[in-house]
């Protein structure tokens, strides 16, 4: 059998998933190939793909998928539609599969995650192993070693913004967001790059310990069932008396967002917060004069409170 | 003794206020924009000259506003400062004990809540310019009337027309409907008062406490409809300031004197050429929009680029 390559877009559930995706593909022998980070060219393309009412994440995604049209076999597309029961992901989510192949000419590798109808990751990945030819025996060692793998490194990652929590006397400020929009580097990387410029720590919303979620979420709010929010929700209620500031960073238009943000922000009342909604528009100059004002309340906050 | 320049270059006016360092105002200026800060800034440059003695020396410029960094640049000035910061500082210098200022300008809003002289909170309208000045001088002429007249005309309505509130497309084809129906204009007008207040309450201070005193400021607060709908709507007295508008100059100039940086500022700048440029750098995907400013066909700052390929020399 001739080695796969597997083409992984650089957008969405990438930042979420991609310890596990790379390392199960590369166990299992694949290339796998990663699409570069976003620019202003991939987001053009993707933005011929969607419709006005696609949120800036999905059209930077369907640019990503464009990007990797003629650079692999198979592009990973799954399809998410439920982690928690009675719980609900964005509708994107489901249906990426369907619109990529729809508007794109790819061929497409896939699994379904939906616990109510009980296909599990497990069950996902043994599925998607097995259609690419793989044994059943391999396929299991190589999720079960990619499994590990993420958890290391989630685990890494969270010691290591522990140790800083810690140990930085600067400025902290809770970046809470989805994944995709945070770490993308045409969206979330110029507000990273700001605020570290101006000599701020961040801390990041995925970044958090899940055993104390559920707990941490019903401080705020007991009426949300978006998954994804409720991540970044209970980040904020485990994070935010050790924060200096929040900023909440969305895309537009961003459904789940614009509910769970704003209950956020009428009922986070004791840590000074602020929302930033990030669209195609070019200039930088808003977000910039936000960012700017914010991190001068907090150093005069700090000042009084030393 | 020294003085100092503060310029707040909006998108709709410009301002600017000389202070001495006893912080009092010995000269100020207030011009439309009209789409073109370096232009408007040698208006408000020249005006402020013929106001002031030959013998004040400027020794600190500060700027805020949207056009700041354009006209820091231009200025070689000490300070460049977000207006959010400078309103604030300007306005708690005044008066000490403010506790909220609520701010409605040419194309942004927004609500600054303070404890002792300094900020705690503050929240400023998304991209969205809805409810704002710009919004109001687009619907006063729709319905010819000039926007100076609109709070006049606003008080003497005994029956507000209500006005959809959340979204200016929203509001304006409510406005032509409520109007065919056939309801006085100076309903229509006062109604529209109270939708700019109600759209500021829900989508700026958003909940907010607003404790007193409370300034109103911003273009806006010139207008003495939206005053009294904020006044019935809140419940609470609103101050407006006469010199409201130059709050944000004047925070600014405030900095420049808190800064160590002394320069020598020499008017003479409004007889300079001065141009703006903006360029495409297309050496990656990314095709950063790069400004370039030169002075007398040389160039003295750029910015816009991401990485260091777009970096542009002289």
């Amino acid at each position: 059998m001739d080695k796969v390559t597997i083409g992984i877009p650089r957008a969405l559930l990438y930042y979420k998933y991609k310890d596990l995706w790379i390392n199960f593909f590369e166990e299992l022998g694949c290339d796998v190939v990663v699409s570069c980070c976003t620019n202003k060219e991939i987001l053009e393309k993707g933005k011929k793909y969607t419709n006005d009412e696609s949120c800036l994440a999905m059209k930077v995604f369907m640019g990503h998928v464009d990007y990797l049209k003629d650079k692999c076999d198979y592009v990973l597309i799954p399809r998410y539609a439920c982690l928690v029961k009675h719980e609900k992901l964005c509708t994107n989510f489901s249906c990426l599969y369907d619109l990529v192949r729809n508007t794109i000419d790819v061929k497409i590798i896939n699994y379904n995650i939906d616990i109510e109808k009980k296909e599990d990751e497990f069950y996902a990945f043994t599925g998607m192993g097995l259609a690419l030819g793989f044994k059943y025996r391999d396929v299991i060692k190589a999720f079960r070693k990619a499994k590990k793998f993420e958890e290391n490194q989630r685990n890494k990652r969270l010691l290591r913004q522990k140790n800083i929590l810690g140990k930085s006397d600067k400025i902290k400020v809770l970046l809470a967001g989805h994944p995709y929009n945070m770490h993308d580097s045409l969206i979330g990387k110029p507000i990273i790059n700001f605020l570290e410029a101006n000599g701020v720590q961040i801390i990041y919303s995925d970044l958090y310990d899940k055993k104390y979620l559920k707990s941490e979420v019903e401080r705020i709010t007991q009426r949300n069932y978006w998954t994804y929010n409720k991540e970044i929700i209970g980040s904020i209620s485990h994070y935010k008396k050790r924060m200096d500031g929040i900023i909440l960073l969305t895309v537009f238009p961003c459904g789940p967002d614009s509910l769970s943000n704003e209950m956020i922000i009428r009922n986070v009342n004791d840590t000074p917060i602020i929302q930033l909604v990030i669209d195609e528009l070019n200039s930088e100059a808003g977000i910039i004069t936000r960012l700017e004002s914010f991190i001068d309340i907090l150093n005069e906050r700090r000042k009084i409170h030393e | 003794m020294e003085y100092f320049l503060g310029v707040d270059i909006g998108s709709i006016s410009t301002k600017a206020v000389i202070i001495d360092s006893n912080l009092k105002i010995v000269a100020s200026s207030y011009l439309w924009t009209k789409g073109n800060p370096v232009d408007a800034v040698k208006n408000v440059l020249s005006e402020l000259q013929s106001k002031i003695d030959d013998n004040v020396h400027i020794v600190g410029v500060g700027t805020t506003g949207s056009a700041r960094k354009l006209i820091g640049a231009m200025l070689n000035a000490s300070v460049v400062k977000n207006e959010i910061t400078a309103h604030a500082v300007g306005t708690s210098t005044i008066y000490p004990d403010v506790r909220t200022i609520l701010e409605i300008g040419g194309q942004d809003s927004k609500i600054i809540l303070l404890k002792d002289g300094i900020v705690t909170d503050y929240n400023m309208n998304t991209l969205c310019a809805a409810g704002t000045g710009s919004f109001l001088s687009s619907q006063a002429k729709r319905i010819d009337v000039e926007v100076e007249d609109f709070g006049k005309i606003a008080l003497t309505s005994k029956n507000p027309t209500k006005i959809a509130a959340r979204c200016t497309v929203f509001a304006e084809s409510d406005l032509v409907h409520k109007a065919q129906m056939g309801y006085k204009k100076e309903d229509i007008i006062a109604g529209l008062c109270y939708s700019v207040c109600n759209n500021y309450l829900s989508n700026v201070a958003k909940g907010k406490k607003l404790e007193e005193p409370i300034i109103f400021q911003g273009g806006v607060s010139k207008n003495i409809g939206v005053q009294k709908a904020f006044q019935d709507i809140i419940g609470k007295d609103i101050i407006v300031d006469k010199d409201g508008h130059l709050m944000g100059a004047y925070g600014v100039s405030i900095l420049a004197l808190r800064s160590n940086k002394r320069i020598n500022f020499d008017f003479s700048i409004a007889d300079q050429k001065f141009e703006t440029k903006g360029i495409t750098c297309n050496k990656c995907g990314n095709n950063c929009e790069i400004v370039l400013v030169k002075q007398n066909d040389k160039l003295i700052d750029s910015w816009g680029n991401r990485c260091e390929n777009g970096s542009v020399s002289s």
